[in-house]
């Protein structure tokens, strides 16, 4: 499963997509179980350059009772920082927020798709 | 301090209203954000994990009060109410906003503060030694050399796009409070037998991932000819240096690939064709910078304060601050007093709005509104009569101020790491909260005496891990954190690359093993020795053993 995330482009906030808009919680980012529609969504995020910044795949995987992004980095930006809970996304609170901050199990390093570029 | 003239200051506003513009620019599409990003870092403007980050240049780590005061202004207004000193003396906020940077440039610009020059491959914010004009150990004040470098290389045509950042720091002490030897250029001020000034210039020093300790090239450069020398470097270093590899690209690799006499023998060559008249700074002109560092109208007074004998007789919590966070001042009746921002669990560091205009206020009132950032992420209060001290105290303590661990095992140099920086593997900041709680007592960390810890959560080693007496790097293990422990580190005047200590640890496992560390220590110690000196004497190999044999 992946979903898709970037940084708003005038307040550097994390954002995920959720069908043609850009969401601020995980919990609300449209999953995505297959290459194509994936690749599709990355393609016009990657076109809206004076919305976002640098828009990318990540690996998501479940977790607990629900979703949460595989790589330790994208847990910490779906999140906030770890030595203040009341800064960022973590100080909403919600069930979608406590399933991320409680996933364990880590695939690989960056969980960034399409990082390494094959030629 | 140095204060801006009428050009200083129009440039400035030209720079933030330019800014502005840009921004403008990047937010209607009429600019991509690959034309965007080196006008924004030319700005200070990072685009980090939560939000853009703005690293604020301090120069030589000098503030005044009402800048300070500015920066908890802009704590509050436009971040999260907080400020992040990092090992280069500067300031981060890392909650900023785009489309308030304009703003915020423009609210520095009008304390004369920017952050020009504290990106990009420049000549970077020049460092000195925070106790500059109050250490009676300094032969000459290297402020007055390091706005000199400041004014020389703030936007110099030859050196703005260099094959890498460059960082230039200035002591003028035998006991070096800078890291000078880890810095592109390190300058010494030292007298010669004849009693003339001159640098001891060190280069090619450096941490990141193929740290170096630097060469001297020179040992006694007449200090009139700073400017032309510091040309000749920069000319060897611009033309040889690598630009095809960023890794390759700091001065410390050709200077390790040349040699160092070599390279210096490069530079001598160079300084030989220059024009001395023209590149170094006329008499007149050194002087009028001289003129801004001048000593305030300190008071004529005993050398021994009863009213601070007496407050620290009845408080033991004085006697120990006084012990651990003041040093001797130049001037009778004085004392250099360390603001600790390294409180256990908190992070390194961190300062808050309130903090820092506490700190304003206490160096308006006690101190000639002066303040000074520490490389190792602390403030230091330069001016406070004895007599004050008590006050002084109280109040730092009051705003969780007044930990007595400067140069103790909590006092710990933490980069941001994972926890805010897109280049980071690891976490830093945890890890230093857990070994400061480990040590949170004040009588256990004295009785452990100067240990200096240092984490960088990657290899970039802002965190200068490579010079920790304990060195802790953060890495990622197929998506784990881990951590590689180093010994023997010193970013000090005996500089020394710390060695491995063994396979990496997991996160949980770090603060025990620091613990393990410092048992080998007070085990094996010898009368007056600090760990450092231990761990020269014994060797890794005790070490090693406690806390990799110990763990079955």
């Amino acid at each position: 499963m992946m979903a898709l995330t970037a940084n708003r482009l005038i307040d550097g906030e994390v954002v995920f997509w959720a069908s043609g808009r850009w969401v601020e919680q995980f919990g609300e980012a449209e999953v995505f179980d297959k290459d194509a529609p994936a690749g599709e969504a990355e393609a016009r995020a990657k076109s809206q350059v004076n919305v976002v910044v640098d828009a990318y795949l990540i690996d998501v995987a479940e977790a607990g009772d629900g979703l949460a992004p595989v790589a330790y980095r994208e847990r910490l930006r779906a999140l906030g920082p770890t030595n203040t809970p009341h800064h960022g996304k973590q100080a909403l609170g919600g069930h979608a927020i406590e399933v991320i901050a409680h996933a364990d199990g880590i695939a690989r390093s960056g969980g960034r798709h399409n990082l390494i570029k094959r030629k | 301090m140095y204060q801006y003239d009428a050009i200083d200051k129009a440039f400035l506003t030209d720079r933030t209203e330019e800014f502005r513009h840009q921004v403008a620019r990047r937010l209607a599409g009429e600019i991509t954000e690959e034309q965007f990003k080196p006008l924004r870092l030319m700005n200070g403007l990072y685009l980090q994990l939560h939000a853009y980050m703005l690293r604020v240049a301090i120069p030589y780590g000098t503030l005044n009060a009402p800048q300070l005061r500015r920066l908890a202004h802009i704590a509050r207004t436009y971040d999260k109410g907080y400020g992040h000193f990092t090992t280069r003396t500067n300031l981060q906020f890392h909650w900023i906003k785009l489309r308030d940077a304009a703003d915020i440039l423009q609210s520095l610009a009008e304390v004369d503060l920017h952050a020009i020059q504290t990106s990009g491959n420049c000549i970077r914010n020049t460092t000195a030694d925070p106790h500059a004009g109050a250490t009676a150990e300094e032969v000459d004040d290297p402020r007055v050399w390091a706005e000199v470098i400041r004014q020389w290389s703030t936007l110099h045509p030859e050196f703005t796009y260099l094959p890498r950042k460059f960082k230039i720091a200035i002591t003028a002490s035998a006991k070096d409070r800078t890291a000078a030897k880890t810095h592109d250029i390190g300058l010494a001020l030292r007298r010669g037998r004849d009693g003339a000034l001159g640098f001891e210039v060190m280069v090619g020093g450096g941490l990141g991932r193929t740290p170096y300790i630097g060469q001297t090239i020179r040992e006694h450069l007449p200090v009139g000819n700073l400017l032309s020398y510091l040309e000749a470097i920069l000319r060897v270093y611009n033309r040889h240096g690598r630009r095809d590899n960023i890794y390759k690209a700091r001065i410390k690799i050709l200077v390790a690939q040349l040699g160092a006499e070599e390279f210096g023998r490069q530079v001598e060559a160079e300084w030989a064709q220059i024009d001395q008249a023209r590149a170094d700074l006329p008499d007149e002109e050194l002087a009028r910078i001289r003129g801004f560092f001048s000593p305030p109208a300190f008071d004529v007074l005993p050398a021994v304060s009863s009213v601070f004998e007496a407050a620290k007789a009845v408080d033991p919590a004085l006697a120990r601050f006084a012990r651990q966070n003041t040093h001797p001042h130049k001037i009778r009746g004085y004392a250099i007093v360390d603001v600790s921002l390294k409180t256990p669990g908190e992070t390194p560091g961190d300062a808050s709005a309130e903090q820092m205009e506490l700190v304003a206020d206490l160096a308006e009132r006690f101190g000639f509104g002066e303040i000074r950032v520490t490389h190792e992420q602390n403030l230091v209060l330069p001016h406070i009569r004895l007599d004050d001290l008590p006050a002084v105290h109280a109040a730092l303590k009051a705003a969780g101020l007044a930990t007595p661990n400067i140069n103790l095992v909590s006092d710990i140099i933490a980069c941001p790491g994972l926890d805010y920086c897109a280049l980071a593997n690891a976490r830093a900041i945890p890890i230093a909260q857990d070994i400061a709680r480990r040590f949170a007592d004040p009588a256990v960390a004295e009785n452990v005496g100067e240990l200096k810890i240092k984490i960088s959560g990657c290899i970039n080693a802002c965190g200068h891990h490579h010079v920790g007496h304990i060195g802790i790097l953060g890495v990622d293990k197929k998506g784990e954190e881990f951590y590689q422990l180093t010994l023997g580190g010193s970013g000090a005047e005996d500089a020394e690359v710390g060695k491995i200590l063994g396979p990496a640890l997991p996160a949980g496992r770090v603060a025990e093993a620091v613990d393990q560390l410092v048992e080998v220590y007070l085990r094996e110690r010898k009368d007056g020795e600090r760990f450092l000196d231990t761990y020269r004497r014994a060797g890794l190999e005790p070490f090693k053993e406690a806390v990799y044999v110990a763990a079955h």
